[in-house]
């Protein structure tokens, strides 16, 4: 599908977001207990902070020295009798894997979750190979194609918005004939796939970790499909986005770590594997194994203020602690990259044209910046697109500017400000309710404000506003007061 | 298929980053700490025990001990507790130096091996009809009961996979504190060219998935349970 | 001791009980209260919603301003706003100038109850309120300016004051500043699930330590039509004190 899952616009999505209890009430509850056992899992663990910048070390030092890091790792890869394409775009890479499909003679595919084979639209191009089958092995992937390639809603649990009852009937179109248990309908799910694994003959897989100085490619996973994917079919294909490097396999295990526990709040996930093509003497493990690394728009963010995104392992904790996120899931962002990740990373990829309301779609809580594992300053990346889109590209509409160059204006300059806090409380005058209030202390200054024109009718569409006090009346009058008496008082003594 | 277009690829992001290429080899990665070496590093060979114990128990694995002698007799009873009628075991010194050999020779099912030279169909098929595998494993961490495991021509990466149970033996002095002690010891012996895998497989308990509605399911794609046996005396 | 009030454009603007408030405390507790009269902004309306340019001139302003009374510190009653002007190093580093000037604004400012708590080592004010009150944390405050504690130990303080907790206290309201007025079909569903959570604990009184926070979930009570009391902290500490009480802490916790 591209990284864009729709061509619904913004607004839309959120208000048709906002009418899904269920995905919304999912998502409270996923947040709330990721919550928990996220951040016991790091508690655990113990000096937390120290671990998060060791973590941006590596991720950085890989980012400076990218070219030379991927080098080294398409050599080692190579060295094991591997194959490394580059690709430069999504089209190159899924030809390059077409035609090696179709060398191949490949009919049976099977999957395992790979965010980036979302990304390049991979399944479908395939899929238009006469007699291909493909299955995808990751539970939610599963219910996802099961589904009529349903979107996903997170990078982490793809079917969070789906729950039981429709995950059953789309089961039942397989064939499954038991009830709603999730045990049940995983170990169906099980069997169903069991069959295609073994008659696989290409398994392609993303790719958490590429080590740099094996060649190894390490891959998490809690369900043990990743594994099965690289263990029985003959030929192996890897995608990975051209930044997913580690040094060694010591930095793998150090960033396996706080993946598993910023993702799942688990130690480690079920299976962290690391490996390549097989090796004399073995007699499972790929044959015939191609890396394919893509740049896909990932180049742009290098030498910007934007360049940390890449530094991101994908643990999904930003979209975990999102209130954004939590009110509007996954599809609200309309991009496979949703949340603070994605409002930051969809419009380097995709254009500020088709994402460039996702850097808005923030209250700049800071609640993503605090709990990333490599320390990312989504946040403030989220303020830089904005100060792209406004400042660099003037992107917005002629009145907004305008009315924001006055803010500008109005905040810093000493007089108009004063002539502001002079006249605000007669200016509001015609827009005073005349609805009692049912909250004290906040409307002291005769009366508040439900409807409000121009820029503040968005506040006032959500919350009544209050009214500035009379100009005798405000803080600095106040405060003029008061400076007089203990002047007096002074004087007095 | 060569890589003909690398250089260009390379050059490119060089380029975009506004930064020279090589200039790694003068500013070799150095960690900015310790953590992941020192982290439980102090604690005593007991206090490791007991937190692998607990670590794993806490990871849906059923947790047990036997010294050399006592393992056979664990072995049958696990075997027959899972009424399995098929059993898989690797082609693996390990199994000769924790005292099986009898064991192998007599034990019911009788077992079929991963075989070195048994074909790659044949071996997986052994694997995929597997009710219950035993493995030889080469470390369990202590922090997060995680066993590790390198893929040998005796025993394959569909070994630990295909199986629908599968027990772990791993010697009591192969605990370790946490995955970096192990991992260091992988990442020494390939740089020496003592070992040579394809695969090395961290393995944290039985297969699960969250996937429907977050709820907790125990073996998805993987062995739907799971044991660790320590030999005390290993 | 000499302390400049940073007051704030919102309670220039709207809330002058939330800036005397203030100020009577920090006078009750010994200093001597300043205001520079061409403070006006801290430059986040502007700077937040990407009109970088825009902003340098307020940014600017207040960094002169504010320094233009020399003091021993400067205090806002806004966790958000101080935090910014801690961030001037960071906003305005390309001026050597006004960088200079940043660092030692952002060495004396201190938002309200961290003043308290952290400089005059005070754990309780005096204050008496006989209440239910729950507490709303602001994003910036905590995990911007980093002070999750001091608002806490003072308001346990507050003699008769029962202290409700609030869940989701790490979820943000849904102000965000400018994000209120743009994108107010996400704010709404952020705000109301604060208004629930707020009424979930049976409070009377919503307490925080950032206004706007304050005028964002207290406007979507009034237009749900739901009974609360907003009060900043400062009108809290400051209410019926009784000097006696008063009680400082040697060695305050660790942030
Ligand atoms: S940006 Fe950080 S928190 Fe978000 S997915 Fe990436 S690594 Fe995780």
């Amino acid at each position: 599908m591209g990284i864009s899952t729709t061509t619904t616009p913004f607004l839309t999505r959120v208000k048709e977001s906002e009418k899904d209890k269920f995905m919304q009430q999912a998502v409270a509850k996923a947040q709330d207990a990721q919550w928990d056992k996220r951040e016991a899992s790091r508690k655990e663990l113990g000096h937390w902070q120290d671990w998060r910048k060791l973590g941006e070390q590596i991720r950085q030092h890989v980012i400076h020295y990218l070219p030379d890091y991927l080098e080294e790792f398409a050599d080692n890869v190579e060295k094991r009798g591997g194959h490394v394409f580059f690709a430069q775009k999504d089209t190159d890479a899924v030809e390059y894997i077409t035609k090696l499909a179709k060398e191949k003679q490949v009919q049976r595919v099977v999957k395992s979750k790979s965010m980036v084979t979302t990304e390049i639209n991979l399944d479908k191009e395939l899929l238009k190979i006469p007699g291909m089958k493909l299955m995808e092995t990751d539970l939610a992937e599963f219910i996802l194609q099961s589904d009529n390639w349903d979107e996903p809603t997170h990078i982490v649990f793809p079917t969070l918005h789906k729950n039981r009852d429709q995950i059953q009937k789309v089961f039942e179109k397989l064939g499954y004939d038991g009830d709603n248990d999730p045990t049940h309908m995983a170990r169906f799910a099980r069997e169903y796939l069991r069959r295609y694994f073994l008659q696989a003959d290409m398994g392609i897989t993303g790719c958490n970790f590429a080590i740099a100085d094996s060649g190894l490619i390490n891959l998490v996973t809690n369900e043990g499909n990743a594994d099965l994917t690289m263990a029985i079919p003959k030929t192996q294909v890897v995608v990975m986005g051209m930044e997913r490097l580690v040094p060694s396999l010591k930095e793998a295990e150090v960033l396996d770590n706080m993946l598993a526990r910023s993702a799942v709040g688990q130690k480690l996930t079920s299976y962290c594997s690391f490996s390549g093509e097989q090796v004399t003497g073995e007699s499972d493990g790929p044959e015939d194994l191609h890396v394919i690394i893509l740049d896909n728009g990932r180049s742009k963010a290098l030498g910007t203020p934007f360049e940390s995104i890449l530094q991101c392992i994908r643990c999904g904790a930003c979209l975990n602690v999102c209130p954004v996120y939590r009110h509007i899931g996954g599809h609200g962002y309309g991009s496979i990259y949703p949340g603070p990740l994605g409002a930051v990373l969809s419009p380097i990829l995709g254009g500020y044209d088709q994402f460039g309301d996702l850097p808005f779609a923030s209250s700049l809580c800071g609640a993503c910046t605090e709990t990333c594992p490599v320390r990312i300053p989504l946040h403030r990346l989220l303020i830089k697109h904005r100060e792209v889109m406004m400042d660099k590209l003037k992107m917005d509409k002629p009145t907004t500017r305008e009315i924001m160059k006055t803010v500008g204006l109005g905040t810093g300059t000493p007089n108009l400000f004063q002539m502001a806090l002079e006249f605000d409380h007669m200016a509001t005058r015609m827009f005073v309710s005349k609805k009692p209030t049912t909250v004290q202390n906040l409307y002291n200054h005769e009366g508040h404000i439900t409807w409000a024109p121009s820029i503040a009718k968005g506040w006032t569409d959500v919350r009544d506003a209050p009214r500035p006090p009379k100009h005798t009346e405000n803080f600095r009058r106040w405060f003029q007061n008061f400076e007089e008496s203990k002047e007096a008082v002074r004087h007095g003594k | 298929m060569a890589s003909d277009n690398r250089e260009e690829f390379l050059n490119n992001i060089a380029e975009k980053a506004g930064r020279p290429r090589h200039q790694l080899a003068e500013h070799p990665f150095i960690p900015l700490n310790d953590l992941p070496e020192t982290t439980l590093a102090d604690k005593t060979p007991a206090a490791l025990f007991d937190l692998a114990k607990q670590n794993s128990q806490s990871i849906h694995v059923t947790f047990q001990t036997a010294d050399t002698a006592g393992l056979a007799d664990l072995l049958n009873q696990d075997i027959q507790e899972k009424e399995a009628k098929s059993l898989l075991l690797p082609t693996d010194d390990r199994l000769a130096e924790y005292g099986l050999t009898n064991w192998m020779a007599g034990v019911t099912p009788s077992p079929t091996y991963w075989e070195p030279t048994g074909g790659r169909e044949e071996n997986i098929q052994r694997a995929q009809n597997a009710d219950v595998a035993v493995g030889c494993v080469d470390f369990l961490c202590a922090e997060s009961g995680t066993i590790t495991v390198a893929t040998t021509p005796g025993q394959g990466r569909s070994f630990h996979f295909l199986p629908t149970h599968y027990i772990a033996l791993v010697p009591k002095s192969r605990i370790v504190p946490r995955s970096r002690q192990a991992m260091d010891w992988y990442d020494e012996e390939i740089k020496a060219g003592r070992l040579h895998t394809s695969n090395i497989n961290f393995i944290t308990g039985p297969s699960n998935s969250g996937d429907i509605e977050m709820v907790l399911v125990v073996g998805v794609h993987g062995p739907i349970d799971m044991s660790y046996i320590v030999i005390t005396d290993q | 001791m000499k302390v400049v009030v940073f007051s704030t454009c919102i309670v220039d603007l709207f809330f002058p009980n939330v800036g005397a408030a203030m100020v009577e405390v920090l006078e009750r507790f010994g200093c001597d209260t300043v205001m520079p009269k061409k403070q006006i902004c801290c430059g986040q309306p502007t700077f937040n919603s990407g009109y970088v340019v825009a902003s340098q001139k307020t940014m600017r302003n207040e960094v002169d301003s504010l320094l233009s009374i020399d003091c021993d510190y400067i205090v806002g009653p806004s966790g958000s706003c101080v935090n910014m002007l801690h961030e001037f190093r960071m906003h305005l580093a390309d001026d050597p100038e006004y960088s200079k000037k940043a660092e030692i604004l952002a060495n004396k400012s201190y938002e309200f109850t961290q003043f308290l708590y952290r400089v005059l080592h005070i754990i309780d004010a005096g204050a008496e309120l006989d209440a239910k009150a729950t507490f709303h944390r602001s994003c910036h405050m905590t995990r911007l300016l980093g002070e999750r504690t001091a608002p806490f130990v003072l308001l346990d303080h507050v003699k008769g004051l029962q202290m409700m907790p609030l869940p989701h206290i790490e979820n943000c309201c849904g102000f965000g500043g400018m994000f209120s007025v743009k994108e107010p079909e996400i704010s709404k569903l952020m705000v109301n699930e604060k208004v629930d959570d707020v009424v979930s604990t049976g409070a009377d009184i919503l307490i925080g330590a950032d206004q706007a926070c304050l005028m964002n979930i207290g406007g979507r009570f009034s237009r749900r039509q739901l009974p609360i009391k907003i009060m900043h902290v400062a009108e809290v500490l400051n209410s019926n004190v009784d000097m006696s009480r008063v009680r400082y802490a040697d060695t305050p916790a660790a942030v």
